[in-house]
């Protein structure tokens, strides 16, 4: 605002300025028009224009203060306006940082009110996602829930289906509970009748209990009877042993004497025994020495015979000296003769090689010699032959020209004729059928002589031929015959080498399969050989085998026969060692043995019982037949007073006469259900009633 | 064993090489008898021999019998004077024979008159005595089965002027009726020479 201020009192200025000058420049101007001439007029004008220039001087340096004030001004304006431009610079710079800032700040908000913006509009786009989901969960949830409602419905109708079988089910309980009731009061009825059937079963087992107890003691007591019947017996066997044993002690001293007697001769046979093979050792060493000496005596005569004829031989020996004049007198003199004879020998033999050499080399070249002389001589022959033939062709050939000559002179006197007469005269067509007639005639010619010169020629070499075949029919001949004696033996050497290799063959195959010279060799083997062994083995075997087959044929005939069992079969039966079947007899023996003292022991034992209940109860019953039974009784009337019964369960009873007999159906009825009725029955025998007491007794002897 | 060592630094003598090759008879007879079920198996008792292991009888009868005819093919290989040894084996029923074991030995006569040992090794002996031994125990699996009870014989191949020891007697060569041969290894020491082949006889049903 200062500047502006300066500014304007600058215009301001300069304004006055201009309107003092103006008004000057009137005045100027106002006082130069009256008067005057020119010159005044002139100097007026010079004055006015000094004026002017003056004025204009001064006004320019009016102008120049000013200006300079002006800029003087105008500098201080400037330099405070400078500095006040840099004061509102820094302020506009601090409000443009301020400003900045809060651009900053605002562009910062902007962003984040876009940021928010976009969140805002993601979210947006989320939710709105979100409430597409929402809507289609909705749509299912609502599917669902429909379809729930449905199934609900359904189930509606079920729970109603259901309570009304409920309703059916209780129904039925109630009933049910009802014979539940009825039916627990059955059952307290049927336990009370259990109870009473324990308590009765108790007391069964009780009495059970105390019968086993009965039955044990029964047992315990028959064991003991059993112990002392064993004793008992033992006793006896040791009774029997005692005097078996007493017996055989009376033995002993005379079994001692016996043994030592035989000790004696045992050990005197030991070394008798001793002696004799000692004694054979000796005399198979003797007889060896023996078949030694035999042997060597022979040898000894063999060797005398040689002796002497060695001696012969030394003495000829000896005589050669005096026979053959050489001045031998000892075997070496003998020896250097034989060996230089045997060089001599050696060396004529040497000569006798070379010179049978050298006389088959010369052999060799006479024959060669001979074979060359074959040829040529062969060689001759046919060079002679080929001469002939080439004689004869030549003189063919002669023949030929004197006649082709004469054929020559004869056309061509018959051409010179024609030709002497053709001129004079043209008969040419007679002269050439002439002419045709001539050569045919020549040609003609010419063919027989070609054909009687081929049969002369073939006579001329058939005879040559047979001259030929007369020289050589010999030596063909003789070729011909070795050719076939060649062949033949080359067909016999064949088959002969055939028949070797077949043989060799043969040979080999049979050497293979163990085939011998019987000449050179022999085939040895031991006598007691695996083989043979076996062999006598099994012919034993068979022999054995035949033996039982017989012997057990003829028990089979004498068992269908019905015989008793001779004593040499009753060994065949098992083909079993003596040891087993003394076993089997002892065996036989003590079980037999045994059955004899179990029947004696019993016998007692029961007549013991008869007797003892006899005794006690004073009823005997006695088996009569089978079947029948007889009791008597102590007190009987009379002694023979017995009464006889049957078993119904068996056989139909029958009266027997003269005896008081109980009605089968009597019998029957007094067998016994328990032992306690049984006591009961015992205790009233002793009363003496007697009917009653019959069938108890009865029933005694039964159980 | 001592001597054998000895040998095997020396080389192989005559008296070596029948000991040799009669101890080969002995294992290969066992063997034989094993293998074709002559005995039962239980009588067998296992050795080790030739790097194998080798089954040999324990019936006292049997042993003494090959010991013996051992011992004297031991003699009569020292004579050079055996070309032969068969193992003949036929039915006790019939008597036929079924099969035939040939060992035939060529005997080189001039190392008797020789005094140095032969250049052989027993290693390599032994190992052609396994491998014979060896197609002896493969041969099982051609021979036909053997159903009837049999019984064997030993039959020894000697020199016509040999002397004929007790208990020894001649006996025929036993052949095959119809048979069909198979030739087996053979093995050397140089001196003696072992060719080994079998015969049996063929089935009439084929």
């Amino acid at each position: 605002m200062e500047d502006l201020e300066n500014n304007t009192t600058v215009f301001s200025t300069l304004r006055s300025l201009n309107n003092f000058i103006s008004q000057r420049m009137e005045g100027v101007s106002g006082l130069a028009t009256p008067g005057s001439s020119q010159s005044s007029l002139q100097i007026q004008y010079q004055q006015r224009v000094q004026l002017e220039e003056q004025a204009g001087q001064i006004h320019s340096k009016s102008q120049l203060l000013q200006v300079e004030r002006e800029k003087m001004q105008m500098e201080l304006s400037h330099k405070r306006a400078r500095i006040e431009l840099e004061k509102a610079a820094t302020t506009n710079a601090r409000n443009y940082e301020r400003e900045a800032d809060r651009n900053q700040e605002l562009l910062t908000r902007i962003k984040q009110y876009q940021e928010r913006e976009t969140e805002a509009e993601n979210k947006l786009k989320e939710q709105m996602e979100m409430n597409k989901s929402y809507k289609k969960s909705m749509e299912t949830m609502s599917k669902k829930l429909q379809e729930k409602e449905s199934k609900l419905a359904e189930a509606n109708e079920t729970i109603t289906i259901l309570k009304g079988k409920i309703s059916e089910l209780q129904w039925n309980i109630m009933n049910q509970e009802m014979q539940m009731t009825s039916q627990d009061s059955q059952k307290q009825e049927l336990m009370e009748q259990l109870d009473v059937q324990q308590k009765k079963w108790q007391e069964a087992s009780q009495q059970i209990q105390t019968l086993q107890a009965g039955q044990s003691l029964l047992a315990e007591y028959e064991q003991k009877i059993k112990d002392l019947e064993q004793k008992l017996s033992q006793q006896e066997h040791d009774a029997v042993i005692v005097k078996n044993m007493k017996a055989e002690l009376a033995r002993f001293p005379k079994m001692e004497r016996e043994l030592r007697q035989l000790r004696e001769e045992n050990a005197y046979f030991r070394e008798m025994k001793e002696n004799n093979g000692l004694l054979k050792e000796e005399v198979e060493g003797l007889q060896r020495k023996l078949e030694r000496y035999e042997k060597v005596q022979a040898q000894l005569v063999t060797v005398e015979l040689e002796n002497e004829k060695l001696l012969g031989k030394l003495k000829s020996w000896e005589k050669l000296d005096q026979s053959t004049g050489l001045n031998i007198r000892t075997p070496d003199d003998l020896s250097r003769q034989i060996v230089a004879l045997q060089q001599r020998e050696l060396v004529l033999k040497e000569q006798n090689s070379t010179i049978t050499n050298s006389a088959r080399m010369l052999e060799k070249a006479r024959q060669q010699l001979q074979e060359e002389i074959l040829r040529v001589q062969s060689q001759l022959l046919d060079e002679k032959k080929k001469r002939e033939q080439h004689e004869a062709l030549v003189r063919r050939l002669q023949k030929r020209v004197l006649l082709l000559t004469k054929e020559r002179d004869g056309m061509r006197a018959i051409l010179e004729s024609y030709d002497s007469e053709l001129t004079p005269s043209e008969h040419s067509p007679q002269l050439s059928r002439r002419m045709r007639e001539a050569e045919e005639m020549v040609q003609k010619l010419h063919a027989h002589n070609t054909e009687l010169e081929l049969e002369v020629e073939m006579k001329v070499l058939k005879s040559q031929e047979c001259t030929a075949e007369q020289s050589t029919v010999v030596t063909k001949e003789e070729v011909d015959t070795l050719r076939l004696k060649i062949e033949e033996l080359e067909a016999e050497r064949s088959k002969l080498e055939e028949e070797n290799r077949s043989l060799e063959m043969k040979l080999e195959k049979l050497t293979v399969q163990g085939d011998y010279d019987p000449s050179r060799t022999k085939v040895l083997h031991l006598s007691m050989n695996p083989a043979s062994l076996a062999k006598q083995q099994r012919k034993e075997e068979q022999q054995q085998l035949q033996e039982e087959c017989e012997r057990l044929r003829e028990l089979v005939r004498v068992l269908e026969g019905g015989g008793a069992i001779p004593g040499n079969l009753e060994g065949v039966g098992g083909f079993q060692s003596p040891q087993e079947v003394a076993e089997l007899k002892k065996q036989v023996e003590s079980a037999e043995l045994k059955n004899q003292r179990l029947k004696e022991v019993f016998q007692t034992k029961i007549q013991e019982f008869r007797k003892v209940c006899y005794t006690l109860t004073g009823y005997q019953i006695d088996i009569t037949t089978e079947n029948q039974y007889r009791l008597t009784s102590i007190y009987a009337e009379h002694q023979g007073d017995c009464l006889l019964f049957k078993d119904c369960a068996r056989t139909s009873s029958l009266p027997m006469p003269g005896h008081i007999d109980i009605p089968s159906s009597y019998t029957e009825v007094w067998k016994p259900k328990c032992s306690s009725e049984r006591k009961l029955m015992s205790k009233t025998i002793r009363e003496g009633s007697w009917r009653r007491d019959v069938g108890l007794a009865f029933l005694l002897f039964c159980a | 064993m001592a001597k054998q060592l000895g040998r095997d630094q020396q080389g192989i003598t005559l008296r070596g090489s029948a000991e040799i090759v009669a101890e080969f008879f002995f294992y290969g007879i066992n063997s034989i008898l094993y293998q074709r079920g002559i005995y039962p198996p239980e009588t067998f008792t296992r050795v080790q021999k030739y790097g194998l292991t080798l089954l040999i009888t324990t019936d006292p009868e049997l042993k003494n019998y090959l010991n013996n005819v051992v011992e004297q093919m031991k003699e009569w290989l020292y004579k050079c004077s055996v070309q032969r040894l068969v193992v003949v084996i036929s039915s006790i029923e019939n008597n036929d024979v079924l099969e035939r074991w040939q060992f035939d030995i060529e005997c080189d006569r001039t190392a008797k008159d020789e005094s140095a040992p032969r250049e052989k090794t027993q290693k390599a002996i032994q190992d052609e005595i396994r491998s014979v031994i060896r197609q002896i125990t493969a041969t099982v699996t051609f021979l036909p089965l053997l159903e009837a009870a049999c019984a064997f014989d030993l039959l020894i191949y000697t020199d016509k002027d040999l002397a004929v020891p007790e208990k020894w007697e001649e006996s025929g060569p036993q052949f095959i009726a119809n048979s069909e041969e198979v030739c087996l290894r053979s093995f050397t020491t140089t001196i003696h020479k072992v060719n080994s082949t079998v015969a049996y006889k063929k089935d009439s049903f084929p």
